[in-house]
């Protein structure tokens, strides 16, 4: 049986430093993720969370931070009532350099068979990380209508 | 037990139709698909290719042609380490959503534990990126990629 995970992987024209920016800033995640923001001092250990217009959605710990190349923290959705008596999942995101590209690869594993969760983090990380490229390329995030992630 | 499948969505600032127009025209997708032109005349049954310089890669035929929301086509890789592998399938889902348009690649009958599978999935975010970035920006993803990234691509 297939693991339950999901993993994406994107190539952006952008550097490793400015990527990781886009991933760890609150100001910067504000533009590409429905004006959600990351928020954590980064350490590990630290708590972490995203807030969408004062309402935090998910949260958890950092777990691995070694700028510009590797971040993870887990992930809790604290919202859905079904989703909140999930385990907590773990998302991981490694940036390689490649020429004038980098690679960005997401991991968000560690899910229960069935899991809410899953479903809908597969719907929404293409999404954030097509609007995340769109916006390191061309200045600009995608207009994705937050409504089209619902089923 | 189910049968690989690789599936990639994205979202691109386009409109359906200059999508459609990326996915099947020859000069475009050797801007974005790192030199690698399709070829056919599009009626279901007839037989497309991607050729490189010349040299065909990748062969099949037409399965589905509903401009500009569904487009599907099987996938035999020509190169001789693939051949014995079975035929598969790619299909492209275009849907509007708002000012962008959703794709979805969708790849499946490969083989388990197949070449195939291994070299598609690292080859599809890579051609599907260079496509995004050419209808945002004009401009495909620069060609300056290691060689092992460019392998794979190749295949895919």
């Amino acid at each position: 049986m297939r693991k339950p995970e999901f993993i994406y992987v994107s190539y952006i024209e952008t550097t490793p430093e400015k990527l990781w920016e886009a991933l760890t800033s609150s100001e910067f995640t504000k533009r590409y993720w429905w004006g959600t923001s990351v928020v954590s001092d980064w350490k590990v250990g630290s708590p972490f969370k995203l807030v969408m217009n004062g309402t935090t959605t998910d949260d958890g710990e950092v777990l691995e931070v070694d700028p510009p190349r590797r971040l993870s923290y887990s992930f809790h959705h604290v919202l859905n009532e079904r989703a909140k008596q999930e385990q907590p999942s773990r998302v991981t995101f490694v940036l390689e350099p490649h020429g004038k590209l980098v690679k960005l690869t997401l991991t968000h594993e560690g899910f229960a068979p069935d899991s809410v969760v899953l479903d809908g983090i597969s719907q929404g990380w293409p999404a954030i990380l097509s609007s995340l490229k769109s916006l390191l390329e061309s200045g600009t995030a995608l207009a994705i209508p937050l409504s089209c992630m619902a089923g | 037990m189910s049968k690989p499948e690789f599936v990639y969505t994205t979202y691109i600032e386009t409109t359906p139709e200059q999508l459609w127009h990326a996915l099947t025209s020859g000069d475009f997708t050797e801007r974005y698909w790192f030199g690698h032109r399709v070829a056919s005349d599009w009626e279901i049954g007839s037989p497309y290719k991607f050729a490189k310089q010349g040299k065909t890669t990748i062969g099949g035929k037409v399965l589905a042609f509903e401009p500009p929301k569904r487009l599907s086509y099987s996938w035999d890789n020509l190169s001789p380490d693939l051949k014995h592998e079975r035929s598969s399938r790619v299909t492209f889902d275009l849907e509007p959503r708002g000012k962008v348009v959703k794709l979805t690649v969708t790849h499946d009958n490969l083989d388990e534990g197949g070449k195939t599978f291994r070299d598609i999935s690292g080859g599809w975010p890579m051609v599907i990126a260079s496509l995004k970035s050419l209808l945002e920006t004009g401009r495909p993803l620069p060609s300056g990629i290691s060689a092992n990234t460019a392998q794979e691509h190749t295949n895919a």
